[in-house]
């Protein structure tokens, strides 16, 4: 077990190199430039070629790639271009953020996803049943920022019942009560379609496994309806499942750019789009590799997770 | 793990969240009431840093200038230039030294003493590569404003002097830019590359706090100068999305907005909860030609186009009234304007029958390039696409290309251009940081600004004797030929001037929005 775990750590390096390359490669190649955007429609040809000078813009792609680099395997993400801040700590403390709305949306989204899909199973065609099945249309074709200034124009601006952006109240840090009431609607809306995709799977799934022998075999022992469908029944729907989860993770990642742009949510999305509307290269780059590294970190737990729920999986 | 026990967990995981839900829910009457003399003001991006030296975006601006004060400013109302930081000044007859007496008594707020010696440092930081804080940040104004400076001398702690390498009449309008701003050097310093993010200035507020993404608290400045400050604390949240900074305002959480999007505002404008202010700015959009190239060389051409666009329509439909329809570069009602000048009607006959004298009354075809976006640009693709099926009607087919701003500007340089949409904030109603940047033949592309490579002789000869000139009835003679110059012979498509919008709540007392772009907030009171 510790020597996999050892190796998919080791992994990490690769994949983290490749991504940073895609990266660079990406925002290097596509047009804009940083220092045009920068000084804006004023300067002279000479203010943009001395920034572009003083940015390292002017070296060849491969040298500011390794210079870049150098400084990132020291741990140095560099300055933004645009803000002239460190990238680090700039990333660091919008993560924390993203981190809180994306755990908060895959917790929403798998335990009602589950639940959903286990009474949708055990009931089919009730009503509970036919709901989820409709919700989930919904869920799948709405997009995300769509049903965020639905849920936003109903519960903040009719009902007044909940904040419509930011993280904390406008005068404080503010308690964990206002904390939670301004991340119930983005955490809802960044839920929302992961959890009809979760809600689908585990019906079709747990439909297939009611009707296997064993599940037979248990009912004729006379166990409870309870003890069939939770024991022995979910369990075994769970493997997939979780696959799915740990896809929805890196999906649920992504969302938040989103769902944060709407809600004023102050993640790294939001950064991050403002990164790339400037160009600010070392700012999108650090971000980028901070939630590619996050993103495998959460599939390798997921991975850890199978051997947890089906004792027949061994990682050697 | 036994399965029910998982199960059991997740259950309680439910209950819980779906009890601090409720909790929250019901909870909005235990969140604290907002301090009673705090205003909150949504603002459209975040700020990129506080420095308004290093910094080009509006919101930064709005921003830091609370913070740090000029030598000169605006009067309240318009762009006239009124005593700042320094209470006189006396301009050598030939127009190359600016003598500033400066206010005593004030600090900044950081406790150390505001003088001389703090002038010259903000203005040299800038342009002296030797300068300790020149390698500190980047100036984006450094040449375009302070080019033309050759020192900054101190004479004594209350007197300053700036000399200068030629001429140039709008040199204390200049001054009154947010690059020009003061700041305290000791604070520079201590900073260093973060001076930026945490800046100590003169102004009515002094810097609190910035919590990334979320906001930027300014206090007030107990000792400020000019008047006694009535807020007691200015919070700075930017909210992107339109619908939720509206949903903000109207829900009492934020008490100002700065640009309403057009769309919002037929509905704020009648809102029994809100007012609505709207304002124009010294702002400029413009549909530039290239006049170098063929067929733009002909004036006839470039007027029939003139006459072709339905500037009326754009404003009226794309903008929703957020601009002003604009008969050239100059702000209409400022002092440099020509009142006697209307803009060109819409008159498609008119125009085809020009084309028909130029040689093309079949008409021509050309391309236009659009910004996707950028500062100032209002809708730049909705309305170039007017633009350009008014175009058609006269027999001109225009290709839209549309590109990202950051290429939009390279490419400009390149002087391929055959038509393209651009905007200027000069930021003052001085006709010359408008006219002579943008038109004169000294400023083409790529040294220069001029990105339509306008070119007229005596257009030139009277914008130059303009800057010699410091008396300003005998400039705004000149600005106002040079204007009817350019009426008969249009560099550009003139389209509009942006009309700002700010929108707040009933409580708020005493605000007005400024010509100049800037957020005054220290002017509110709150009921």
């Amino acid at each position: 077990m510790s020597r996999y775990l050892l190796r998919r750590l080791l992994l990490l390096v690769p994949v983290l190199l490749g991504v940073s390359i895609v990266v660079f490669l990406v925002l290097h190649l596509s047009p804009g430039d940083p220092a045009e955007i920068m000084l804006g429609p004023q300067a002279t040809a000479e203010d943009v070629a001395g920034l572009r000078a003083a940015l390292g813009l002017d070296q060849p792609l491969p040298i500011q790639y390794a210079h870049w680099m150098a400084h990132v395997l020291q741990g140095d993400l560099g300055r933004s271009i645009r803000m002239r801040q460190p990238v680090l700590g700039e990333v660091l403390t919008r993560f924390r953020a993203t981190l809180l709305l994306t755990v908060t949306a895959l917790l929403l989204s798998t335990l009602g996803g589950i639940t959903l899909g286990v009474i949708s199973a055990t009931w089919p065609h009730s009503v509970v049943d036919r709901l989820s099945t409709l919700g989930s249309i919904f869920g799948a074709s709405m997009p995300s920022f769509w049903l965020g200034l639905v849920l936003m124009v109903c519960f903040s601006l009719w009902l007044g019942w909940l904040p419509a952006s930011g993280m904390y109240g406008a005068h404080g840090a503010g308690s964990v009560a206002d904390l939670l009431s301004h991340l119930v609607l983005p955490a809802v809306t960044l839920a929302a379609a992961s959890m009809t995709i979760i809600a689908r799977l585990t019906r079709s799934t747990m439909l297939d496994i009611l009707r296997q022998d064993f599940v037979r075999t248990a009912r004729a022992k006379g166990l409870v309806e309870r003890a069939v469908v939770l024991r022995h029944a979910l369990r075994n729907a769970l493997i997939p499942t979780v696959t799915v989860v740990g896809v929805q993770a890196g999906y649920l990642l992504g969302g938040a750019i989103f769902t944060e742009t709407v809600f004023a949510w102050p993640g790294v999305g939001t950064l991050m789009v403002q990164g790339i509307l400037a160009r600010d290269f070392p700012l999108v780059q650090g971000c980028v590799l901070i939630v590619a590294l996050v993103f495998v970190l959460f599939n390798l737990a997921v991975d850890l997770l199978y051997a947890m729920l089906d004792p027949r999986i061994r990682y050697e | 793990m036994r399965l029910e026990t998982w199960w059991s967990g997740a259950a309680l995981a439910v209950l819980v969240l779906t009890a601090a839900g409720t909790v929250v829910l019901g909870a909005s009457s235990v969140v604290p009431a907002q301090p009673a003399n705090n205003l909150v003001v949504g603002l459209v991006a975040e700020p990129v840093a506080l420095d308004p030296a290093q910094v080009t975006d509006l919101n930064s601006n709005r921003v830091g200038r609370r913070v740090v004060e000029t030598l000169v400013a605006f009067a309240d109302e318009s762009t006239q230039i009124v005593p700042g930081l320094a209470e006189s000044w006396t301009i050598s007859k030939d127009g190359l030294s600016y003598t500033f007496k400066l206010r005593r008594g004030i600090t900044f707020h950081d406790g150390t003493p505001f003088n001389a010696q703090a002038v010259k440092f903000s203005i040299e930081r800038q342009f002296n590569p030797e300068h300790p804080a020149n390698k500190l940040g980047k100036y984006p104004f450094a040449a375009y404003f302070f080019g033309n400076v050759q020192a900054v001398e101190v004479m004594d702690d209350s007197t300053v002097r700036f000399i200068l390498k030629e001429p140039r009449a709008s040199f204390l309008a200049i001054l009154t830019a947010g690059a020009a701003s003061i700041v305290s050097p000791t604070a520079a310093l201590k900073s260093g590359q973060d001076y930026a993010a945490n800046p100590v200035g003169t102004g009515p507020f002094k810097f609190a706090t910035w919590d990334r993404g979320q906001r930027v608290v300014l206090d007030k400045n107990p000792s400020y100068w000019r008047f006694p400050v009535k807020v007691d604390r200015v919070i700075f949240r930017p909210i992107t999305e339109d619908q939720a900074r509206l949903t903000e305002l109207l829900t009492g959480a934020l008490d100002l907005i700065v640009g309403t999007p057009p769309d919002f505002v037929a509905q704020l404008e009648n809102h029994p909860k809100v007012t609505l202010h709207r304002q124009v700015g010294a702002h400029v959009w413009y549909l530039g030609f290239n006049n170098s190239k063929k067929p733009f060389d002909d004036k006839r051409v470039r007027q029939a186009l003139n006459y072709a666009v339905n500037k009326d329509a754009i404003v009226r439909d794309v903008l929703k009234g957020t601009g002003a329809v604009s008969k050239g570069p100059v702000l209409p009602g400022t002092w440099g304007d020509d009142a006697t000048l209307k803009p060109f009607p819409y008159d498609p006959e008119r125009a085809k029958k020009l084309l028909a004298d130029a040689g093309l009354a079949s008409g021509f075809s050309t391309t236009l390039w659009v910004p996707e976006s950028g500062s100032g640009m209002q809708s730049p693709v909705a309305m170039s696409t007017v633009i350009q099926s008014n175009l058609k009607a006269v027999g001109v087919n225009v290709s839209l290309q549309t590109m990202e701003w950051g290429t939009f500007l390279a490419k400009l340089r390149t002087k391929e251009q055959d038509m393209f949409a651009l905007s200027w904030m000069a930021g003052s109603e001085d006709p010359d940081l408008v006219m002579y940047p943008l038109l004169h033949s000294s400023q083409w592309t790529p040294s220069g600004p001029n990105r339509a490579m306008y070119k007229n002789t005596r257009f030139d000869e009277m914008l130059a004797q303009a800057r010699l000139t410091t008396d300003q009835g005998k400039r705004a003679e000149l600005y106002r030929e040079a204007q009817r110059l350019l009426h008969d012979d249009p560099p550009w498509i003139f389209i509009d001037h942006e009309v700002q919008t700010a929108a707040h709540s009933k409580r708020v007392q005493g605000f007005k929005l400024h010509p100049s772009f800037d957020l005054r907030v220290e002017t509110i009171s709150l009921k």
